[in-house]
């Protein structure tokens, strides 16, 4: 089973999280105002190896956590 | 049961030309059905359909077999219901046998929330022409009479919608039928050939490359499935989809007689019998993006659990097989087709964990753009450009998963 | 089946460094639910934080409900629930999923406080049945 290592309360099953997306990027060639609302609102950059994302440990002490982890492997594979 | 080999030998494979009209990245069931319409309504043979594995091999090998058009939005349901008659008549057009079986669905309620759910889901289904009705518990159980309505003791049921014309195809079986269709009429499939980048002209996609040199191309349909981000960032596309992975499994054979499809929203599963009499279960799809196949087994686990207490003669399961798909989950929960604002460059994708019975009406629907250039009644809502214009298609509680 | 009563105490948030410095009544039980997040249950009802801790926002709590635990009820009604690993020090506060029902675990050398939100005491108490 996946699991996140919460700082504050150590090794947990994935199922004790909320995912909260990875951290919106904008490319820089998006110019117009409006298409980078677009962009940050509704699109993913879905990268496949390293990501940084959001999760909250929603069972445990309720705190949002920053996890860097290598997406093209099983489970939450941290990026080392 | 399997003709996979059978299937494969009796088709006629081909070597790449340099150039084509239209080629379509990604040989599922989405890709070839294009293909297959394009040659059999349209006319245009000079297709080819680029698959990086051999066909099927992505999530259309992998998913639960199940069509249904239960949706829980208009433009949804008519698109699912098109696509549910097209599967019914599949068989005759193509003379493949695709083991197409009408089973009917039950969705139980466990809530009174839910209740409120189905009972609009069954309203609106009415009304937008796919045949759904509410059922007492009794009669759920008459349906299906291995249910347990007391849910295990926790999970009682309280009512169902029942969506009478859910059926189920052999998934292997409907991917042949469309590449034996659109090969006989003059369309190319190429296997093992993936795309490696996209052949530009100005903004214009003109082609793609591959290990075995470029395609020319007078369009370019990404047909992809968990993979489609990565084809779309070679056109600067930027697309609204993560790929999650979708975890299913198979049981050991039980006596054939287990009639309908079984789905839960409270619950995340769902379970049909397959013709060999194994149980096929799925759930909800894994919480974080990954392109692993990897499965797990707390997956096991958890929808075994679940499944029991629904169906307690599954007790004593024992699971022959497990896979994993990759699957892109748009952000709204519903597909996207049609153009990307790339002259060129079509997608058709966000199939998340609701692609295979949209097949039919996904190929037919995408050959009708590609042939006469205008998106298609049917299309229009699931156009890319809907999330620019605020006008998403909002409709997760319908997908049976999370 | 397990009897799970209110347990009345003071919630406070804070900036951690500060309440990193609070100073408690004598007996007071502190769960560290967070750096910047205590939960204090005093021996007496009515007590209140030191004055050196103003910054912080600090309310009555009776929201949770939670039992005393022996560690052979323990080992034997609560542990085969826990898919992750109990802390080995004491004492030591563990939060996460007991029967897939989130909980604390406050646990002393002799004895244990499981801890749960009030609406999820029926489920939990079934559960562990």
């Amino acid at each position: 089973m996946p699991e996140l290592d919460c700082p504050n309360c150590g090794l947990r099953p994935i199922e004790e999280f909320t995912f909260g997306g990875e951290r919106p990027s904008v490319p820089d060639r998006i110019t117009d105002p409006l298409e980078r609302d677009v962009d940050y609102a509704w699109m993913h950059d879905n990268v496949n190896g390293a990501t940084s994302e959001r999760w909250f440990h929603a069972a445990g002490c309720r705190r949002w956590l920053t996890v860097r982890r290598n997406t093209s492997l099983t489970g939450m594979t941290p990026v080392e | 049961m399997n003709e996979f080999v059978e299937t494969i030998l009796a088709l006629e494979w081909h070597k790449p030309k340099p150039a084509y009209d239209v080629v379509i990245i990604g040989g599922g069931g989405h890709g070839l059905a294009t293909a297959y319409y394009l040659a059999t309504r349209h006319g245009i043979t000079n297709v080819a359909v680029l698959e990086a594995n051999y066909i099927g091999s992505g999530n259309s090998g992998r998913n639960t077999t199940i069509i249904r058009a239960n949706y829980g939005i208009p433009e949804s349901i008519r698109f699912y219901q098109h696509s549910l008659e097209l599967y019914g008549t599949l068989e005759d057009e193509t003379g493949c046998w695709i083991m197409h079986s009408t089973k009917g669905l039950l969705w139980l309620a466990h809530t009174e929330s839910a209740m409120r759910a189905e009972r609009a889901r069954c309203l609106l289904n009415q009304a937008c022409g796919a045949e759904t009705v509410m059922v007492t518990p009794e009669e759920a159980r008459s349906i299906c009479p291995q249910l347990d309505l007391s849910g295990g003791g926790r999970y009682p049921v309280l009512g169902a919608s029942y969506h009478v014309g859910a059926a189920t195809a052999r998934h292997d079986r409907v991917v042949w039928a469309y590449a034996q269709g659109a090969m006989r009429k003059g369309v190319d499939v190429l296997q093992h050939t993936p795309v490696t980048g996209l052949l530009r002209d100005g903004e214009r996609v003109v082609g793609v490359e591959t290990p075995n040199g470029p395609i020319s191309a007078g369009l370019v349909l990404s047909a992809v499935g968990g993979n489609v981000s990565t084809v779309a960032a070679m056109a600067d596309v930027r697309l609204p989809i993560r790929t999650h992975p979708l975890q299913a499994f198979v049981t050991n054979a039980y006596a054939l007689g287990f009639g309908p499809i079984i789905s839960d929203t409270e619950l995340f599963c769902y379970v049909s019998q397959t013709a060999r009499g194994q149980m096929l279960m799925g759930a909800e799809f894994d919480p974080q993006p990954s392109y692993s196949l990897g499965s797990s087994y707390n997956f096991l686990q958890s929808c075994s659990a679940k499944v029991t207490h629904l169906l307690p003669f599954l007790r004593d399961l024992r699971i022959l097989r497990q896979w994993t798909g990759i699957c892109d989950i748009s952000t709204d929960f519903s597909p996207i087709m049609g153009e990307t604002g790339v002259p060129g460059f079509l997608v058709t994708t966000g199939w998340g964990t609701w692609g295979f019975k949209a097949i039919p009406a996904g190929g037919e629907q995408m050959a009708e753009l590609i042939a006469t250039g205008r998106t298609p009644a049917m299309l229009e809502p699931f156009r890319l450009d809907r999330f620019a214009r605020e006008l998403p298609m909002a409709d997760q509680g319908s997908t049976g998963t999370r | 089946m397990l009897a799970l009563e209110t347990i009345p105490g003071v919630r406070a948030a804070a900036d951690a460094a500060a309440i990193d410095g609070m100073v408690v009544a004598e007996g007071a039980v502190v769960l560290r639910f967070a750096p910047d997040e205590v939960f204090i249950m005093f021996p007496k009802p009515g007590r209140e934080l030191n004055e050196g801790f103003a910054q912080a926002i600090i309310a009555r709590e009776t929201g949770f409900v939670g039992c005393w635990l022996t560690l052979e009820e323990l080992a034997a009604r609560v542990v085969a629930h826990i898919d992750w690993a109990l802390p080995v020090e004491r004492p030591a506060l563990a939060q996460g999923l007991v029967a897939g029902v989130p909980a604390k675990l406050w646990l002393e050398s002799g004895r244990a406080l499981l801890l749960c939100a009030a609406p999820y005491a029926h489920e939990l108490t079934e559960r562990l049945r």
